[in-house]
């Protein structure tokens, strides 16, 4: 059956059955703009910026949605095409806020973006019929301003689907569809997880982070750094974004889908739990205790003569097997092998365990 | 895990054991929403009804510490049923014939009375996971922290070695690693057994080998595995040194450990914030957070990725591993002259054949899985490719044995204890957070709605939970979650510490402690202080989330 072809832009390419418009396209790197698709999740073809010519169509098709079909000609640039996008994208701006300043003054504006890439018909009057907020929600880190959201349902059907846990859900019709919960309850009284994925695929900003909104920089002027997440074993990658004139995390972000081990994912802990980091409580200085038994700020040269005293005063009265080095499974490969190489090379003992052994 | 993550999402059968995944794994729990979405067939062994038990097609709910009955009768259908895969036992495995003849007692009648779990469930769990060949096993705390834990793991293995989900993509045999880096700290010689890359410490040629790498004799004397040295601290144990580590929260039966603490001569607690063990420290190092340092996890499907410094520590704070170096040079043991931390790894590489191909250069984009034995070798994403590693997949036949406290008339129920989403291990982190507290402020034990009417507990009410260890106060939450003859408490919270209570009886091979089952029973209390709320209520009282 691979013998089937479809044609794309004038090029031949191999059927597969079941697969839609935009996966043939992406495979010979024919870029289709998308605003409301997400690939871990079902398409909905609701935001209409992906429509493109078929031959013999007498209305053009959602690529996201669309499976192709053998013999299909498909045309993904044209005047139609283009005429549609900027169509549809004057029309979601008509519905969001319209100062870009504004618009991206958190998170990254997919709509502004695109708008920039393939223009617009224009500025048109914003639709008058305000979305419902949440100003009652009193959760903590996830932020819903419905003058962004533009009801394309990303953030319903990612916590539906990917999720699975169906704290959200479009509410009322037409114009005035926004996002809420049942009875309108706070997300923490909900079966809301706190994953936080509706902020990662909304693309206005619409969902966003409230201590992030709160300190006031908007994403593009934050320096992300790559790391691996410090909770659980699944080793989820994922961007500090960081303020370097303060030295702060601001937030944490996922990278996007299909990149990494995550596929775009985070939990609760990897995508809210930093602010331990620039807790108050943070050791800042070495202590030690004193004869009264008080442990007392001292300088890192007391601190670290008097560890070496100590232990090998132990090694020294009851021989090194009377010494135990407890080292952390929540820190990095290389300092469980210095840790055990102190143990066994400094000191002379293989009592030496990682703490998740009990 | 033999398997990998993304692989996940396209099996066929899950036999998801002693894994609260959902809440432990939230990123895995995603991947196994896929897919039971797509049609793949959950099959959840737990004695609580957890969040996966709900979209699963079977919850087999089993009494805590019965794991061996249930997986022993699940071999025992596949047997009898002829459903084990012959042809690649005789080419793979030995031991086969030991093991049928152990099975051979385990019924599924007899199983039913022993775990709980309908006979019949267990002949369609078994028929399913012996007749797909995408079946994976994924486990994780609940089958290894048990005094039986290694004999729940050869049970496991015995399935997967009789029906062949082996070397395969999306099968295998899957325990889930429950912290950041356990997976690295093991591969990096973290435990008395073995040297990096497990490479066994009591071979003498192993032990030449790192003798003459590091310049310094190796002592020839075992050492103590974790459980061993808490249970000698005070009397071998007179010195210690913990890193990053709050051994008062998370060892079992910290009772007793906490008065053998009085007897210590010397500790060093090196840790990012003054946790519960530094009331016994003489000396306190400050150390650096993840965010603030270089160098790399490793996940638990033996994924090697780095960690990055995005942000200068507080203070004077520094990373474990520069205190290390310190720590070593002045007690007069030279290091040869690391200019950074990807030297460090360098050095362990050069070590460890399994990590010879790895190095920060080569994980700069994407992480590496090991084995990876060469600078060119690519990941290995799934063990057990073309043949079982070791030659011969060995069967290990075992009986059941019960579990070291079994409930009884004065201690009549039986006392689980795990993690929730919200907080995670010894809380020092996820306390400090406040969205965090909100939404868990505080201890609570859950009970089954008929326990909790025959002894009088009104939910929400607060209750001493008593062991023959200790005694914790916390708040009941009556919920339909547990069993009659089960509670389950959170190990979280420093006030109600649930390792008070836990039993530190070990694993015999691991030493692993058996903080899944003990006998406990809950006496109410009249406290005055009872505010009405119950814990994991969203609910909470501004007093309460106000508290750090």
């Amino acid at each position: 059956m691979s013998e089937q072809t479809l044609t794309i832009n004038g090029v031949s390419i191999d059927h597969r059955p079941g697969e839609t418009i935009l996966e043939a396209a992406r495979r010979l790197d024919i870029d289709i703009p998308t605003l409301c698709h997400d690939d871990r999740i079902e398409p909905v073809a609701a935001c209409r910026i992906c429509l493109v010519e078929v031959e013999g169509s007498r209305l053009m098709q959602p690529s996201c949605h669309s499976k192709t079909q053998p013999d299909m000609v498909i045309t993904t640039e044209s005047q139609r095409v283009s005429r549609n996008r900027q169509f549809s994208l004057s029309l979601h701006m008509a519905d969001t806020v319209s100062d870009r300043t504004i618009a991206e003054d958190a998170n990254p504006n997919r709509l502004f973006e695109l708008a920039d890439i393939h223009g617009t018909a224009g500025l048109w009057p914003h639709v008058d019929s305000p979305r419902q907020g949440r100003p009652m929600d009193v959760n903590r880190f996830i932020h819903f301003r419905e003058d962004r959201c533009i009801g394309c349902a990303l953030c319903t059907r990612y916590c539906d689907e990917i999720e699975g846990v169906t704290a959200i859900t479009l509410a009322h019709r037409g114009a005035l569809t926004t996002i809420s919960t049942a009875d309108e309850l706070s997300l923490t009284d909900t079966t809301c997880e706190l994953c936080g994925g509706c902020i990662a695929v909304c693309p206005t900003g619409a969902m966003t982070e409230k201590a992030a909104l709160a300190y006031g920089k908007p994403e593009k002027e934050l320096e992300k750094i790559r790391t691996t997440c410090n909770f659980c074993g699944v080793g989820c990658q994922l961007d500090l974004n960081v303020d370097r004139d303060a030295n702060r995390i601001v937030k944490v972000t996922p990278p996007p889908p299909g990149t990494t081990v995550n596929d775009g994912n985070l939990c609760v802990k990897g995508r809210f739990a930093n602010d331990f980091i620039h807790h108050k409580d943070r050791l800042t200085e070495p202590l030690v205790r004193d004869a009264d038994g008080v442990l007392r700020p001292t300088s890192w040269d007391e601190a670290l003569d008097r560890v070496v005293e100590g232990l090998q005063g132990v090694v020294t009265r009851h021989g090194p097997h009377s010494l135990g080095f407890v080292s952390s499974s929540r820190c990095t490969g290389e300092e469980n092998y210095l840790f055990q190489k102190m143990s066994r090379a400094a000191f002379g003992t293989h009592n030496v365990h990682q703490c998740a052994a009990t | 895990m033999t398997n990998s993550i993304p692989e996940i999402r396209d099996t066929d059968f899950m036999l998801v054991i002693g894994s609260n995944t959902s809440e432990a794994h939230p990123i895995i729990a995603m991947e196994m929403k896929q897919a039971v979405r797509r049609g793949a067939k959950l099959a959840v062994a737990d004695p609580r009804a957890i969040w996966m038990s709900s979209i699963a097609d079977w919850h087999l709910q089993i009494e805590a510490g019965s794991d061996v009955w249930l997986l022993n009768a699940l071999a025992h259908v596949i047997i009898a049923e002829g459903l084990e895969d012959k042809e690649w036992i005789a080419e793979n495995t030995e031991g086969f014939a030991a093991v049928k003849e152990t099975v051979a007692s385990y019924t599924p009648e007899k199983a039913e009375e022993v775990t709980g779990v309908p006979a019949d469930m267990i002949r369609e769990v078994a028929r399913a996971y012996a007749t797909t060949r995408k079946a994976g096993i994924y486990y994780t705390l609940g089958i290894t922290e048990h005094t039986t834990g290694t004999d729940n793991v050869y049970a496991l293995s015995n399935l997967v070695l009789m029906t062949g989900h082996l070397g395969g993509p999306s099968m295998g045999m899957n325990p889930l690693r429950g912290q950041n880096n356990v997976q690295g700290a093991n591969d990096s010689g973290a435990t008395p057994v073995f040297y990096p890359g497990y490479q066994w410490a009591k071979d003498e040629e192993v032990r030449a080998k790192f003798s003459a790498a590091w310049g310094v004799e190796q002592p020839d004397v075992p050492g103590l595995n974790l459980n061993e040295m808490m249970k000698k601290v005070g009397t071998q144990i007179k010195g210690m040194y913990l890193m990053g580590e709050d051994i008062v929260m998370s060892e079992p039966n910290v009772g007793r450990l906490e008065k053998a603490l009085n007897d210590i001569e010397f500790m060093v607690v090196q840790d990012i914030f003054l946790n519960e063990s530094c009331r016994y420290a003489d000396v306190v190092l400050p150390a650096a957070a993840f965010a603030e340092k270089d160098g790399v996890f490793t996940n638990t499907d033996r994924r090697v990725q780095r960690v990055r410094k995005a942000i200068e520590p507080p203070g004077q704070a520094r990373a474990d591993w520069e205190i290390i170096l310190d720590v070593m040079d002045r007690s007069g043991y030279e290091n040869p002259p690391y200019e950074g931390i990807a030297d460090i790894y360098a050095e362990m590489a050069s070590l460890a054949p399994k990590f010879a191909g790895i190095s920060h250069e080569r994980i700069e984009d994407d992480g590496l899985q090991w084995p990876v034995h060469t600078m060119d070798a690519p990941s290995t994403i799934y063990l057990h490719k073309g043949g079982v590693l070791r030659g011969k997949g060995l069967f290990q036949a075992v009986e059941y044995r019960a579990p070291f406290e079994q409930a009884d008339p004065e201690y009549p129920l039986v006392l689980s204890t795990g993690r929730t989403l919200y907080h995670y291990n010894a809380a020092t982190q996820t306390r400090r957070v406040d969205g965090l507290t909100e939404k868990q402020p505080e201890a609570f034990i859950e009970i089954h709605p008929r326990t909790a009417r025959v002894l009088s507990v009104d939910d929400g009410a607060m209750v001493d939970v008593v062991t023959r260890r200790g005694r914790v106060r916390c708040r009941a939450m009556v919920s339909r979650q547990v069993k009659r003859n089960t509670i389950w408490m959170p190990f979280h919270f420093a006030e109600a510490r649930a390792n008070l209570l836990t039993t530190d009886a070990g694993d015999a091979v691991t030493g692993t402690g058996e903080y899944k089952v003990c006998a406990a029973r809950i006496e109410p209390v009249d406290d005055p202080d009872v505010r009405n709320v119950f814990p994991g209520s969203y609910q909470t009282p501004v007093e309460l989330t106000a508290k750090q």
